[in-house]
Formats: C-alpha cells, structure tokens, sequence
C-alpha cells in the first residue's frame, strides 16, 4: 500500500513534468514579463512559518515585477474569511493558506484550481521546479484529493495545493533533566508511559506538554497516542471505532499524560503547551516539528541547547503525525496565474532553503539533506526519519471533519480530560452523535 | 399648535428607515436562513428550502439546552454582579472627592477595550503556570489553581472577565443618572430626618428606577451575545462548560457549517432576550411614562 501510494505520487509528478518539459525552457525568462506590474493578494495565517515567508516577498517582487499584498488573519478566523471569500463570483485572493482538514471540503465545493493545468502549461512552469523533490508524505497529503477515501494518493487523486508550513509529530525532550535522572530516551509506548510516571515524581517539572483545550486542540492531542497505539476514528466502510480497545488506551493516556504533566493541560492551546517546555515546566514535548525553530531562538526559550529529538514513540506500529498548512489558488482569483507564478517560487528549490533559514519548515529533500542547513538544524536527522513513518491517514480528512472534530469528538474528549466522564464513557457517548453526522452527510452506515 | 400626521412621519422616517436597515434587515435574513439548508462557500442560489427541518434539528440537539442553560446561568450572576457594582461604585464616587476626574477614567477604561484584547489579557491572567491570579494567590498562601481546566474555575473566569469589563458600563450610566437627581429633593428628605441609607434606597434609587431598568435591559442583551471573550478564554471547554448560546451559534455556523440550524438557534437566543428585556422593561419603563 505505501509503495503504490508513493510511486503513484512520484508517477504523478513525472507525468506532469514531463509534459511541460519539452516547452518549458523557451518561456523560462520571460515566464513573469506579461504580469509584471500586476498586484497579487496571498491570505495567510499569523504563523511562524508565514512570517518567515513575508520576508522573501521583496526579493519575488524585485526578480518578478508581480506586487504582492499579505492578508495575514488569526490561523482560528482564515477558514470563514476564506470560504465567504470564495464564494464571490470574484475573489479577492489570488492565493490562499489552508489547514489540510480543509482541502477536501474546498475541492467538494469546486473552490479551488486543480495545479496540473498550470504545472503542464509551459508559459507558466519552471523547468527546475523538480516536483519529485518535494518530500511525498507532505505532497499527498496536503495536496491530494479525490484518491482513495477521498484524501489519499491514488488512482483518482489530483493536485489542488501545495505543502507549504508542513509538519510530523517528533519528540522533543530535554537532555539535562534525562541525563540527570539516567533516564533512557522512550523508544515504545511502554517505555513512554513509564517516564511519564517518573519524570512527575523526580524531576520537580511536568513530564510531557500536551494540548487540551476543547474543541480541535483535545482531538489532535489524542490523534498523537492514536495512531501509533493502532487505532483509527472510522473502519475502513466509515463506521466508528473510535471507543475500540485501541481508542480507549489512547484516551487513557492522554489523562495519564493530563495527570504527570504540567498542570491545566484541559486548558491549553498550542501556544500554552509549547510555552509549558519551553519555560522549563515540562521534559518533554510531542507535537509537530513547526517548534523547531522556537526552541533554538534564545529570545522565547528557556532551554536552549538543552534539547534532544527523538521519534515519535512506538506503539503497536511505528507513526508519526501529517498535518500542517498548505497554499492554494481560489477558482475565483483575480489573477489566477500570477498566483500560480508566487506558489511556485515560493515552494521552489532555492525559496525553501531560504524560508528555512529564516526559520521555516522546509517541504522540500533537498532542503532536509542541505549540509549548511543541517549544521544550522541538527534536529532535520531525526526529521527525515520520522517523515519515513509519517501517516497520510493520520486523521479522516472528509469534508465534514471539521464538524466531528471541534463540536463532538473535541467536547467528549475534553470532559475525559477533566475527569467528568471516564475514557469508555466519554468515547461510547460519542458514537451516537457522529454516526448521526455520517448518516446527515450521505455516508450509508 | 398642531403638528400634522405628515410632519411626524417626515421626521421620523429616517430614523425608521435606518433601524429597518441596520436591524430588521439582519433579522428577518435570519429567519430566512432557518428554513434553508445552505453551505458556505457555495453560491446562495444552491439552498435547499427545508422547512422546519433546521428548528427540529436544533430543538432536538441537547447541547443546545445545555448552552442557554449554561447562557442563562452567567447572564444572571453577570449582570446581578454587574449592576450590584456598578450601582455601589457610582453612589460612592458621585461626591466631589479629590482626584475624582482620574478615578471615573480609570473605572472606565475596561470598557474601551476590544473583547479580543479582554479574553486574551485575562487568558494570560488565568494561566495556570504563569498568571498573575495564582501568584496573587499563591501570596496569601492558597495553592495556585487550573483556572481553564477545570469546569467550574472556568465558568468562574469567563464571569470574572465579563464583570470587569462591563461592570464600568452600569457605573457610568447610574453616575450620570444620579447627578440629575433634584438637589432639593435631597434636602427635603434630609430635613425631614432621612439618614443615608434612607436616602440611598427611599430617594435616589426609586428616582432612577427609569435608568436602572434600561441600563438593566442593555447589559442582559449583551450578556446573551458575548462571544469574543469566552472564544479565547476557554473556547467553550472544558467540555462544554462554558458553551455560552453565541458561541454555540458560532461553531454551528462556522466550523459545522450548518448555517440554517444555526439561524434556528440564534432565533431562540432571540426570543430569550426578548422576553427577559420585556419582563426588565415591566420594572420601570421610561417609554410608557413618557407615551
């Protein structure tokens, strides 16, 4: 199943390079000329990783004449801006940030421009752009719809977005205090259960940070110990299993981690629980690779050159998260193409090196494998390997997830949290109400 | 002199049309939006017209009971707080005391400040590694506490913010209703041996029953849609603790996409505040005094 999904998104890249290779070069200089001048608008959120790419903007302007303007919102209000945007006959952005939890719902709703008609149009696309550079997991997906279960690699799928501010899940823990205490790195949930347990009593600090909040913070949490603990929110003909024995055990966990760690995770965001390690009041963190560049930038952080990378522990099976921010072009943009031209340079070989520099996530191997930047990010080792057990199918994403995620799964889940119900209770409550949802968005079950 | 039928009806007009336009408008598309199942994002000419369907589909869902009942339950400590304070701190500063000028502004300042800013400043506040009510706590020696991890202390957080902000609103209106009361009426009560307490409830207070009861119907209306401050405070959790009815229409609307069920809710909200604001208004309405 991996090797079929890779090497269809490796054929899929070859194909449509392949077809714009032979024209390619004669358009290449002047690829930009016929919208020097014009003004774009690109619809991002207020991220590190967006805020990295703002400052590459002036160097796009001054190689290509295109302005761009920045439309920079709180990451929790781009989704009704985008979707009420959108919907205009004309819109305003030429190019948009989405979460990947959004890519089927924009494409089910015919908002979005598939990139295969740019990719393969030689006026536009740059000889040297090397799509199959660009690390697999994160292209299919942020960028695949219409696969398998609709959100996989596949026969069906095609390219709507490009990755750009993608992410795993990796541990981060800190090297004094596991030195300290003689404690082994976890290698399997086993072994990470135990630490938990002894870093709470020994080492005077929280044992793992963790997001808790209601809503989409108390899912993403759970999805963490999910996946690699073998469990799924639906079966494979869109039932749910999520209160299965392997769905219980990761809830479990995550109270476990909720009672050895920093105290009030049931009220953290992602901004609390990464203040929590990077204050000194937790060991260890299991998120999203976004923080690396937070924890190595002496001005917010209390532990740097104290922190070591690891993999996600191993449960039942090796996984680690897929997730993060992607940049698509609305069908409803203005300026369709030159949007297209700013996607592409953005997410170009040389751009990703450059926002990587700045402290942004790359998407691109020849970018993880950079020597320079290597030296510059130790971590990127550890990053490469976990993007080798970086599950696609880390969370169902089908248009009504959003709904599931934030107004059912995510209030259960926090009351599990709080102590209010037990995991079974929480879990069980929930299936009524979701299969509901299925049921009102057409799925027979 | 008589004024003519029309002339009343030229003077009024623009301001009936401005309401119509900046009020009845949004309200009446809400009611239209209820019978309509409609994706955002999609063109409006797609809605599917379904009846009653969405008022079902809300009435039947529990956690919108759970929600006005959670609505409920903080409007009425809120705005009891509210008007509590703010009727005490107006009596207390309406005396010429030195500095009183600095005083008044610095009462008023919550009030000026965005809901954003307000949610996000007492989120800092009631972090529970690093706000400044546990360390306030912590100094009298009691033990720091998970603010917006626990039900309850949530709750508690989410009214502590409203009252801080909108405590200074009831403070300026009764202030200002205060310094019309009749200076004379004062003094007769005081010759005719009123002490101050007397003189507060007998006197003061009854003389401005009219701006109590409007101050009262504002600040209940407004408890019903606070939205910002609970969003970033606690988002509704844990669980759904502090689910307030707007925050519920909002997620419906918003990350559910169930735009008509949503109006369908928000109807009810409607309905709520009508009937509280009407029963406020049987207190003491300046309207039919004046009518």
């Amino acid at each position: 199943m991996t090797i079929d999904r890779r090497s269809f998104v490796k054929n899929t890249s070859i194909a449509v390079f392949g077809a714009a290779l032979p024209f390619s070069g004669v358009f290449a200089q002047n690829r930009f000329a016929k919208y020097a001048g014009k003004t774009i608008t690109i619809n991002v959120p207020a991220h590190p990783h967006y805020d990295a790419m703002t400052k590459l903007l002036p160097e796009f302007t001054k190689e290509t004449g295109i302005k761009v303007e920045i439309d920079k919102l709180a990451i929790g209000r781009l989704k009704e801006k985008q979707l009420l945007e959108m919907a205009k006959p004309q819109g305003d952005y030429d190019l948009a940030c989405y979460i990947v939890m959004w890519k089927g719902e924009y494409v089910a709703k015919n908002l979005v421009h598939p990139l295969e008609p740019f990719f393969a149009n030689p006026a536009l696309a740059d000889p040297a752009y090397d799509m199959k550079d660009i690390i697999p997991i994160y292209l299919e997906n942020l960028g695949m719809v219409g696969g398998p279960k609709g959100y996989l690699a596949g026969p069906g799928a095609q390219l709507y977005g490009l990755p750009y501010g993608a992410e795993t899940s990796v541990l981060a823990y800190r090297k004094d205090v596991f030195a300290k205490l003689n404690l082994k790195v976890p290698e399997t949930y086993d072994d990470f259960g135990k630490a938990l347990r002894i870093l709470k009593e020994k080492s005077g600090m929280g044992a793992l940070t963790s997001r808790g909040q209601a809503g989409h913070q108390a899912v993403h949490a759970w999805l963490l110990h999910l996946n690699p603990l073998g469990g799924s929110v639906f079966d494979d003909q869109w039932k749910p299993r999520f209160n299965d024995a392997q769905g219980v055990a990761a809830l479990k966990f995550l109270q476990e981690v909720v009672a050895t760690g920093p105290a009030g995770i049931p009220g953290f965001g992602q901004g609390e629980s990464n203040t929590a390690f990077l204050q000194g009041q937790a060991a260890m963190y299991l998120d999203s690779t976004s923080f690396a560049g937070v924890v190595s930038d002496p001005a917010r952080s209390k532990v740097v050159g104290n922190v070591g990378w690891a993999l996600h522990p191993r449960g039942t099976r090796r996984a680690s998260q897929s997730g993060g921010l992607g940049l698509t072009i609305p069908k409803n943009a203005k300026n369709a193409e030159a949007g297209f031209l700013l996607l592409q340079w953005l997410t170009s070989k040389a751009q990703d090196k450059a926002v990587t520099r700045l402290g942004g996530a790359p998407i691109r191997n020849s970018t993880m494998n950079d020597a320079e930047l290597v030296r510059q990010y130790p971590e990127f080792e550890v990053f490469r390997e976990a993007l080798k057990h970086s599950n696609p199918d880390w969370r169902p994403i089908i248009p009504v997830w959003d709904r599931i995620n934030v107004q059912a799964l995510g209030i259960g889940i926090s009351e599990a949290l709080t102590g209010k119900k037990t995991a079974e209770a929480a879990l069980n409550d929930l299936v009524p109400q979701v299969t509901q949802i299925m049921r009102e968005s057409g799925y027979k079950i | 002199m008589r004024t003519s039928r029309f002339t009343i009806a030229v003077y009024l007009a623009p301001a009936i049309l401005v309401m119509a336009a900046a009020c009845l408008y949004p309200v009446l598309k809400a009611f239209e939006l209820s019978g309509y199942k409609w994706d955002m994002g999609t063109a409006a000419s797609s809605a599917k017209c379904v009846g009653f369907d969405n008022f079902i589909a809300a009435f039947s869902n529990p956690q919108v009971w759970s929600s006005l009942s959670t609505t409920l339950l903080f409007a009425a400590v809120c705005v009891s707080a509210e008007m509590v304070l703010g009727i005490a701190l107006a009596l207390a500063l309406e005396r010429q005391v030195r500095g009183m000028a600095v005083f008044r502004t610095i009462f008023i300042l919550p009030m000026m400040i965005a809901p954003i800013a307000v949610g996000l400043a007492w989120r800092y506040m009631f972090d529970a590694q690093f706000g400044l009510i546990n360390a306030l706590l912590g100094v009298v020696g009691i033990a720091p506490k998970t603010w917006l991890a626990d039900p309850t202390l949530a709750f508690v957080a989410i009214v502590i913010a409203d009252i801080w902000q909108w405590t200074p609103f009831v403070f300026i209106m009764m202030l200002a209703a205060l310094a019309g009361v009749d200076r004379s009426v004062l003094e007769a009560s005081r010759i005719d041996g009123a002490r101050m307490w007397h003189e507060i409830f007998l006197v003061k207070l009854p003389m401005v029953m009219h701006v109590i009861a409007i101050t009262l119907v504002m600040r209940l209306i407004d408890a019903f849609r606070v939205l910002e401050v609970v969003y970033v405070l606690t988002f509704g959790g844990p669980g759904n603790s502090t689910e307030i009815l707007a925050l519920h229409v909002y997620k419906t609307a918003f990350i559910g996409q169930q735009i008509g069920v949503a109006a369908a809710v928000s109807i009810l909200l409607l309905v709520v505040v009508a009937v509280l604001s009407w029963a406020a208004l049987r207190l003491s309405n300046p309207m039919k005094d004046s009518a």
